[in-house]
């Protein structure tokens, strides 16, 4: 039987500047009918652009491609693209990270699902419309029709993804390539849409070349995993054994990256409250019907704690982080602080550094703003400041844009170090970055927490690096606080159900038993 | 439907705030009507009879929803100068203007989208580069010197049109139109370079955007991925930027009017302000904010039909 996938000795290079640069090295792939192969690595390791290659959607003149790529023994690495596109959408379709910008926003969704039974179909359009409402009722959507006369900017980022799925299965392709098609979901749909790639190969035979930096969903999904570095497969094999037993330094250190959970002591403390939220609701009137974002929510932050935030996204986490900073009135409430100067972090390092400025002037803005001091003592203290997270002294002279996303995350938390503040809130602080970079940041921020004291109110949807942050845990659910507890309660004895959901999803489950 | 009703609403609000304000600015400025049209010679008793004859002696509200409800009915008072309705003077004026503005529209659409959708289409090769070096001279020109330039080449050197001598719609629509489609290419030219600008580098950014890589990955062809997906999103900064121009455009055929030699709006507007005929400029203000508020009105429709997340 002829191999459904043959990829060898693949190389891609860039001629974008006067050394080409190669991206991939000798890529070798073999995939057989209905098998589920996992890519992983770093943002930079290769592993999109080989995806993007072997889905023939690499095309640009800057950019050389050597090597064999086999399609059912069918050459697809130089044929032309008009006898590409025969396969694509039909064969070979794909899932891409942002569901959001992956659909066309100005058309509706059934449009979207239909558009390849278009392309390589004969079918009338209203057998495509049936077709297209029993893909949308397969990928476990409610109310198909609805959803098949919705815009995308209607739907949830789930649905979004999951009208993705069906826009690429609907033509019963062999293989389904999906390119970290959970990364931008929060943990519980991230469970669900693997579990429906999981139905949609054993339903339909369909092979998946499932690409993604999360190495706790590729165990669950995957059969094989190759693991990319800097553009060379280093390691390869059966999931299980590479989980078990990895050769490889590179993917030792990948498997480490995964915050662990190990049951550790509670740590006593003294007790004092840093922070005291009482009873604060928050609303916004949206459409002109009220939303309750915050439903008489009371909290304690006590000093020299970590204490961890967890919900999904629109619980209400980033509202409270908000209101105790005083960027949100509260509608009713009170918020005491014993200290002055909480500062704040945010989930985007790019969007949140102004590109136009300079690094030191970045971090100097605060003490300009509510200080009287001298701007050398301004610089020295962007320099010492900028030290002790872990950079030197010459990156206050450079561009945000000279610096990677764990460089830039680390000028954040220095940049909220400046005001010598006592409590830090770090919204998603490290879930926009890739897992290595995620645990330096993590060491980081629990290095200034033992050394200099300061206390965090950690937000996060991420239940592994949570557990090895927080002591306390607050585990909120549509504006409520629906849990509250140390570490080891929570994560071992979960009290309500929707505790319980999350460690679920989060693959957390019975691990400490 | 009641995205259209809430629209027309605000439009109308909007017009009701104009006419107050232009109302009350021109009854605040200094100088006196009656004063202007007596001369400084004229003594304070026919000054007052003349003031009281002209309504100029009673409140301003008064005089204020007066000229609105004659106003709401077409009548726009009588010329302080002339011995005539301000209505009889705009009427033959106005369509003459209009055209003009419509007739630059037109002609703005059809020269700058397929040009900006060619040279994206094309992107890279030697005919983007040289749309794009005739884009960037035509955008320097403002629209009085493109009407000299035009007068000189088209009327004087090529005579394709006598300069100056215009011909009403009603003596000879063809030479009507032949005449006015010099100095409406004239408002249209640097008008198109902006249009064909902005299309352009909102179709390539369009290029490097998540869903087009989705739509090639679905096996379309080139063509129906420019055309059925790039083509609408990138339409949309596109469409606000021609319902700013349109109302731009009000102010550029005022000058190309004097360039031409047009009779429309333009010249009685300016003699009406040196000769303080307050009636005949706040006539001509009020239809000017009428044209701009109709034209974003129909704007944000055409928005709200492109752009499925536009207010709901």
């Amino acid at each position: 039987m002829a191999k459904l996938l043959h990829v060898e000795d693949l190389n891609i290079e860039f001629h974008d500047h006067l050394i080409p640069e190669t991206v991939v090295y000798d890529f070798d792939l073999d995939m057989e009918c209905g098998e589920i192969v996992g890519l992983v690595g770093e943002s930079g390791s290769g592993k999109s652009m080989s995806a993007l290659a072997i889905a023939g959607l690499l095309s640009r003149h800057d950019m050389k491609k050597r090597g064999t790529i086999q399609f059912e023994g069918k050459d697809i690495l130089d044929c032309p693209r008009s006898e590409l596109r025969q396969l694509q959408g039909d064969e070979i379709c794909m899932i891409f990270q942002e569901p959001l910008t992956s659909l066309d926003p100005v058309k509706k969704i059934g449009w979207q699902v239909e558009e390849s039974l278009k392309i390589h179909t004969q079918l009338t359009p209203q057998e495509r419309k049936e077709k297209a409402l029993k893909a949308l009722a397969d990928v476990e959507l409610d109310d198909p029709s609805r959803v098949y006369d919705s815009y995308p900017h209607e739907l949830s980022g789930g649905m979004r993804q999951r009208v993705m799925i069906a826009a690429a299965t609907i033509g019963n392709p062999k293989l389904l390539i999906a390119d970290e098609p959970t990364t931008a979901l929060d943990v519980t749909v991230q469970s669900q849409i693997v579990d429906l790639l999981k139905k949609i190969n054993k339903e339909k035979n369909t092979a998946i070349l499932f690409i993604s930096h999360d190495l706790s969903l590729v165990s669950r999904l995957c059969h094989r995993v190759l693991v990319m570095k800097n553009g060379y497969v280093v390691e390869s094999g059966n999931v299980k054994e590479i989980f078990e037993s990895p050769k490889e330094e590179y993917t030792k250190k990948l498997i480490e990256a995964i915050p662990k959970c190990e049951a550790k002591p509670d740590e006593k403390d003294d007790e004092v409250n840093m922070v005291e939220v009482r009873d604060v609701c928050v609303s916004f009137t949206r459409k002109k019907e009220r939303v309750d974002v915050l439903k008489h929510v009371s909290i304690d932050i006590k000093e020299g704690e970590v204490l961890g935030l967890v919900g999904e996204s629109g619980c209400g986490k980033s509202t409270l982080a908000k209101t105790i900073i005083g960027l949100q009135k509260p509608d009713c409430g009170t918020i005491i602080q014993k200290y002055p100067n909480t500062q704040m972090i945010f989930q985007d390092p790019y969007g949140s550094l102004n590109p136009a400025r300079k690094v030191g002037l970045i971090m100097e803005e605060p003490l300009r703003n509510l200080t009287d001091m001298s701007p050398e003592d301004r610089r020295r203290l962007a320099e010492e400041m900028i030290t002790k997270v872990g950079l030197t002294p010459e990156y206050l002279s450079r561009y945000p844009a000279e610096l990677s996303g764990g460089q830039r995350q680390r000028v954040c938390i220095a940049t909220a170090l400046m005001l010598k503040p006592r409590l830090i809130i770090a919204d998603e602080p490290v879930s926009a970055l890739d897992v290595t970079i995620q645990a330096e940041v993590l060491k980081l921020m629990d290095k200034l927490h033992k050394d200099m004291g300061i206390s965090f109110l950690f937000i996060s949807h991420d239940l592994r690096v949570v557990h090895q942050m927080c002591d306390r845990i607050l585990v909120m659910k549509s504006g409520e606080i629906v849990e509250e507890g140390n570490r080891n309660d929570i994560f071992m004895n979960p009290k309500h159900e929707y505790t319980k959901e999350l460690l679920k999803s989060a693959g957390l489950t019975n691990i400490f038993v | 439907m009641k995205y259209v009703f809430k629209k027309v609403l605000s439009c109308i609000i909007t017009l009701f705030i104009v006419s107050l304000l232009v109302f009350v600015a021109f009854s605040l400025i200094p100088g006196d009507p009656a004063l202007s049209r007596l001369g400084t010679n004229a003594t304070e008793q026919a000054l007052a009879s003349l003031r009281h004859q002209m309504g100029l002696d009673r409140p301003l509200v008064v005089r204020y929803f007066e000229w609105l409800f004659n106003a709401l009915r077409g009548d726009f008072g009588k010329s302080y100068s002339y011995n005539m309705t301000v209505t009889s003077m705009i009427a033959d004026k106005l369509p003459i203007t209009l055209t003009l503005m419509l007739y630059s529209m037109v002609l703005m659409v059809i020269i700058s989208v397929p040009l900006g959708v060619y040279a994206s289409y094309k992107e890279g090769t030697a005919i983007d580069k040289a749309i794009q070096i005739i884009n960037q001279i035509t955008m320097a020109i403002p629209p009085f010197f493109s009407g000299i330039l035009i007068t000189l080449i088209f009327g004087m050197t090529f005579k394709m049109f006598t300069p100056g001598g215009f011909v009403n719609i009603k003596i000879n629509p063809a030479r009507f139109f032949g005449f006015m489609f010099f100095p409406s290419f004239a408002i249209a030219l640097p008008k198109s370079a902006m249009v064909l600008n902005l299309l352009y580098s909102s179709l390539n950014g369009e290029k490097k955007k998540d869903y087009v890589r989705t739509a090639y990955s679905r096996g379309n062809k080139s063509k129906t991925v420019f055309f059925k997906h790039m083509l609408k999103n990138a339409s949309i900064p596109t469409i606000t930027f021609l319902g700013m121009a349109l109302a731009d455009m009000i102010a550029g055929s005022i000058i190309i009017e004097q360039v031409f030699g047009i009779p429309g709006l333009g010249r009685i507007l300016l003699t009406s302000i040196q000769n303080r005929d307050y009636p005949v400029v706040i006539a001509i203000i009020m239809l000017i904010a009428c044209v701009v508020i109709v034209s974003n009105l129909l704007v944000d429709i055409i928005y709200k039909l492109v752009d499925p997340r536009v207010g709901d």
